[in-house]
């Protein structure tokens, strides 16, 4: 992975005196609230509804064993001994005191890490596919693409006050789990009829309260034109994105009102305007970065292990959790495992001091030293040997990290809404606890196969509810929490806004509504397809009659309680 | 940039009693207008039964800000239970008054009296 060079090292350190003494004229009042908040916010730290929470930035999701035990340090230090990993691959803590936060970031420093850009109008942390470096179906490793675009929208002077705030992600592979149609700029590394390398660039993607898919505005742009042909598009966004209105400052907003066409029209001749040479990264230093992202040094082994495929006929649980939790390795003898922060009844994402320090261990003896945080709130061992799986899962299981649930029903997405938040309008992590509860069983679990939920506990969408294969939305209505219901949404290449199923619902009829939906795909399911391909088959027709007669029987069992 | 939302002031009807609220400038944590100081402690808020120390409450509350004490002070309309703690009428500010709903070990219900 990236290693800081003495240039990183001293910018990083330079931010974090920066914010010290922006913090120390906060406290002695040189500073007042209304000055000090965008300050702050550039640094990844909001102030919530118990407390100030910072949001650590986990650049495309990479990290290692010594930057977890850093965490792990701070998190029992400065909070309450746990982290929360969010949907855009970073960690937050959510009780740090702003006297601390400097030399937090100064630990953070230590490891290589920092806060910069995690919030606040500019280009925030670049994420990326969790199987990156490891997928079959990888054109190219994403990664060195995220650390160039990092180093170059880090305090870039031109684009750090964008009318709004601004997230790319990056894929290397066919199968998109970067969720790039979703962000203001998705980028996919594919090859043209020629064989050459370069990338599909998507702009105007984005959830929150209008959400949209994102336009594809470049069919192939090549590898080395990158940065020169992102700085006109973020040019053409920072002179026409709006400024007058906050709910319309998004680049996809701008990209809608504008028209595709036009759009595409505009960045081309800013394009053209630019001196693309002055601009784009010299060779010498995309191999510099590219470098870091060599493959480790692999073992040549045989495609797969005896080793394993005994311990797992002797094994069921650990059976059922390398079918579930397993993901196929392009080298042979290796595999991909997902850790779910999901045990039932957990709140998704979370992970304590003691959990970050095992795993820290088990990534630095089993996975080259390395880990991937998923924008699904799950950790990833990317470079496991088959023959060490079995040694992994004990220890794994001994930290309470073992849940075979990946991608499952119970593998929920949830924002931290009412709970933490003070932008949210409901609770969503109860609610996931709750469905979680509902769906225990394992057996039942797998029966119903992979169903993405995702719950947000506002517009803003952070639990990116809109691209759920099931979608929770949590508002307020007439002074009570009110939770609506969405079937169909995606992230994937097949990209797609979930439907709304009908009136919104209180929170304790939330999981019996899923049941009900459940019901549904198992009645309408054809063959071994997935929640998902048979809403797309079905459309959404079928789930809203089973939500109707869900709403009608619990109005029928409201109306007998009154009596 | 927007102004954070903020449901408190939703409550529809009688905006009375109410409390102040307030979060922390150091701690970040919440606190509560007590007769001019303030506490963590949601049991010892101060209580306006009348607009006139409701508005002096805020009066109260805007100076402690300008003075980079605390950060957004509002009204809160609350509710007297039976031994007279206010308990706020509003979900949101409910849940600043006790701490995570998923986390009971953590924030003011985890080191002061529950409310009601």
């Amino acid at each position: 992975m990236y290693r800081y060079d003495e240039f990183d090292e001293r910018f990083v350190r330079e931010r974090v005196a920066q914010f010290r003494g922006q913090v120390e004229r906060r406290v002695d009042g040189s500073l007042s609230e209304d000055e000090f908040k965008p300050l702050r916010l550039k640094n990844g730290l909001y102030l919530q509804l118990h407390a100030y929470m910072l949001r650590i930035a986990v650049p495309y999701g990479t990290l290692n064993s010594r930057q977890l035990r850093q965490l792990a340090r701070i998190a029992e230090t400065y909070d309450k001994g746990y982290g929360h990993f969010t949907t855009r691959q970073n960690l937050q803590f959510n009780w740090p005191k702003l006297k601390d936060v400097p030399d937090i970031l100064d630990l953070l420093a230590d490891v290589e890490m920092h806060c910069i850009q995690t919030s606040g109008n500019c280009i925030r942390n670049v994420t990326s596919d969790q199987f990156a470096g490891v997928a079959k179906d990888e054109v190219e490793d994403p990664r060195p693409t995220a650390e160039l675009l990092r180093q170059w929208s880090s305090l870039h002077p031109e684009f750090v006050w964008l009318p709004r705030k601004f997230k790319i992600a990056v894929t290397g592979a066919e199968h998109d789990r970067a969720a790039i149609k979703v962000h203001d700029i998705g980028l996919k590394l594919k090859r043209n009829a020629a064989g050459d390398v370069g990338y599909e660039v998507i702009v105007g993607g984005g959830l929150g309260r209008t959400p949209m898919i994102g336009k594809v505005i470049r069919e192939f742009l090549p590898k080395d034109e990158l940065l020169a042909y992102l700085e006109a598009v973020m040019r053409v966004y920072n002179s026409d994105g709006r400024r007058d209105n906050k709910y319309k400052a998004r680049v996809k907003i701008l990209v809608h009102e504008t028209g595709e066409d036009e759009f595409r029209a505009l960045v081309e001749a800013e394009y053209a305007k630019l001196d693309g040479p002055t601009i784009n990264a010299p060779a010498d230093e995309v191999e510099r970065i590219a470098a870091y992202f060599a493959p480790p040094a692999y073992d040549a082994l045989p495609e797969t292990s005896e080793t394993l495929a005994k311990a797992r006929a002797d094994d069921a649980e650990l059976d059922r959790f390398v079918a579930q939790n397993g993901f196929a390795h392009k080298v042979p003898g290796y595999i991909a495992l997902t850790v779910a922060l999901k045990e039932i009844g957990a709140v998704p994402g979370d992970m304590s001091a003691a959990q970050m320090r095992a795993f820290a261990d088990i990534a630095e003896r089993y996975s080259f030293d390395e880990f991937r945080v998923t924008h699904s709130q799950n950790l990833v061992l990317p470079h496991v040997k088959q023959d060490d799986v079995p040694a992994v899962y004990a220890a794994l299981k001994a930290a309470g990290l073992a849940s075979a649930n990946a991608g499952l029903i119970t593998d929920i997405i949830a924002c931290p809404g009412l709970d933490y938040c003070a932008l949210a309008t409901a609770k969503s992590i109860p609610i996931a606890q709750s469905i979680a509860h509902a769906f225990a069983d394992p057996a039942r679990q797998r029966a119903i196969g992979p169903l993405p939920i995702k719950i947000s506990g506002c517009i803003n969408a952070c639990g990116h509810h809109h691209v759920g294969a099931i979608g929770i939305l949590g508002l307020e209505k007439g002074g009570r929490e009110n939770y609506q219901i969405t079937v169909g949404g995606d992230a994937s290449e097949h990209a797609a806004l979930g439907e709304r199923l009908g009136p919104g619902i209180d929170a304790e009829d939330v999981p019996g509504a899923i049941e009900a939906i459940v019901d549904t795909y198992l009645a309408e399911k054809e063959g071994e397809e997935s929640f998902i391909e048979t809403v797309r088959r079905t459309g959404a027709e079928p789930f809203k009659a089973g939500f109707a007669t869900f709403i009608e029987s619990r109005a029928a069992t409201a109306s007998e309680a009154a009596e | 940039m927007a102004k954070d939302h903020r449901a408190g002031s939703k409550v529809r009807g009688d905006k009375l009693p109410a409390i102040l609220m307030a979060s922390h400038l150091l701690e970040g944590d919440t606190v509560f207008l007590t007769d001019g100081d303030w506490t963590r402690d949601p049991s010892a808020a101060k209580i306006a039964h009348d607009a006139e120390t409701a508005e002096a409450m805020e009066v109260e509350g805007k100076a402690a800000a300008a003075a980079n004490l605390v950060i957004d002070p509002y009204l809160v309309p609350v509710e007297l239970t039976d031994a007279g703690l206010p308990v706020a009428r509003h979900f949101r500010d409910a849940m600043r008054q006790k701490g995570p709903s998923v986390h009971k070990d953590m924030g003011k219900q985890a080191e002061f009296q529950p409310l009601g």
